[in-house]
């Protein structure tokens, strides 16, 4: 048993840092898509608004593994042949952008018209007030759920295992199979999931607390 | 002496609804007019069609002889629910418009805005942000932030309808100084008293149209019309039930 626990903390330190990757890079890439995204949606007619919401509506109506083996086994039949590391990076960017942009619409729609109104009787422009109020305004209110979002994607990158991709979950599931000491390696990967989770929620807090001290000056 | 803002015949419509069915007024320079009446009978929208927030469907409105539209500077405008940017000191509220829109350099656009926040009694709190002011200083942040552009028409819907009943009074005051400064008004009001004292000339609306326009003691004392001698009623009961 020492050896398989052993095992599961090399393989952790091996894992890591692609998971840490792929996070990293599916928020930074899924919250720009999906800032997009929510803001077509938000502000473009219906013709470009409703192929966009019938997109995020498949995102979100279908589970992630089955989104992970469509693209990684399906994707070849129609010419797109992505290494494993890659189709799990667009994966999980996609499905994060989907949900993203869903944060980022209905921060949109929280931001009061009055507000809005104000700028216009001021004669700021369109823009202006998109630039220097609906999107501060935005930004304040969206903070909480996309941290939110942020501690869901680490969990989800443990599906890309099913596709070999080279992280925690693939590493660690490994050592238990070599080991048979499936209940020790899941033991140590459930933990170190949620170390992550504590950490990025205690980095959200934070930056909420941060905010919160900026208005209320 | 020509009316420094005219309305000739304004309608609003909503769907097949009327809002407003033909408002004619004619405002002096300087002139403070009070609109009253119950609520639904127009006098936000009123103001919001003056203001250009909201379409019209037939009639005009002319600044000076000329049509308008937001943020020409014609107009200014101060709402209910104060509407400051959270997220800027009061300071910033007030210049960022005499920044973006005026195109004045910073220094100068703050120097304006607290010479603003100054007149509504705010000069030392410029700093603060909205969430650390009651709820009558950010009205009158909010109407600070309007003066600070100079309009010829400033517009008050219900200022202190949102307000503590204890923090309306710095609030009408900030008006009083302004009406008896020369600055020309509407004001929406459920604080009869404060209307009579204010205004030169008041407006009764219902069901979008004017009833009556007159002085104060033509409409709060005089006035033969049912439904102004009902609506004042229920608030004369409402007054006195408070007063013991």
């Amino acid at each position: 048993m020492m050896q398989a626990l052993q095992d599961s903390l090399v393989a952790t330190a091996q894992g890591l840092p692609v998971t840490l990757f792929i996070w990293t890079a599916s928020v930074a890439l899924g919250m720009a898509g999906g800032f997009v995204v929510g803001a077509l949606r938000f502000f473009s007619p219906w013709p470009l608004a409703l192929p966009l919401s019938m997109a995020v509506e498949a995102v979100r109506g279908t589970p992630f593994l089955v989104q992970c083996f469509l693209l990684y086994f399906g994707g070849p039949f129609i010419g797109i042949d992505l290494a494993p590391l890659t189709a799990g990076l667009l994966a999980l960017s996609v499905y994060g952008a989907a949900y993203f942009s869903e944060v980022f619409r209905a921060g949109f729609m929280a931001v009061p018209p009055g507000q809005l109104e104000v700028a216009r009787m001021l004669g700021l422009s369109r823009f202006q007030a998109v630039l220097r109020i609906m999107l501060p305004v935005m930004a304040l209110g969206v903070l909480p759920s996309l941290a939110n979002l942020c501690v869901i994607l680490i969990k989800e990158t443990a599906v890309l295992s099913i596709i070999t991709v080279p992280e925690l979950t693939f590493r660690v599931q490994g050592v238990g199979t070599a080991t048979f000491a499936f209940a020790e390696t899941m033991l140590v990967l459930a933990l170190v999931y949620w170390a992550l989770a504590e950490l990025t929620a205690w980095g959200a807090r934070a930056a909420e607390r941060r905010i919160e001290r900026a208005l209320a000056a | 002496m020509s009316p420094i803002l005219q309305l000739r015949g304004l309608q609003r419509r909503v769907g097949s609804t009327e809002i407003l069915r033909g408002i004619d007024l004619d405002v002096m320079p300087g002139e403070v007019i009070g609109v009253i009446g119950p609520s639904g009978s127009g006098k936000s929208s009123l103001l919001r069609c003056i203001a250009g927030l909201d379409e019209i469907a037939g009639g005009s409105v002319q600044v000076e002889g000329r049509a308008t539209q937001p943020g020409d500077g014609a107009i200014g405008m101060v709402f209910q629910q104060f509407n400051l940017w959270p997220h800027l000191s009061a300071r910033d509220n007030v210049s960022l418009a005499l920044r973006l829109v005026r195109k004045m350099p910073a220094a100068a656009a703050a120097e304006k805005a607290e010479a603003a926040l100054a007149q509504v009694g705010l000069g030392a709190l410029a700093a603060r942000k909205p969430a650390a002011l009651s709820g009558g200083q950010q009205q009158r942040v909010a109407i600070a932030r309007s003066l600070a552009m100079e309009p010829r028409v400033l517009l008050f819907d219900e200022p202190t309808a949102a307000l503590d009943p204890e923090l309306t009074t710095e609030v009408l005051d900030v008006i009083r100084n302004l009406a008896a400064s020369g600055t020309t008004m509407l004001v929406v009001s459920h604080e009869m008293g404060f209307v009579a004292g204010l205004a030169h000339r008041v407006v009764f609306l219902d069901h979008g149209q004017v009833v009556q326009t007159g002085t104060p003691q033509a409409i709060f004392s005089e006035a033969a019309e049912p439904r102004i001698r009902s609506f004042l009623q229920t608030y004369l009961s409402r007054v006195a039930w408070a007063q013991g």
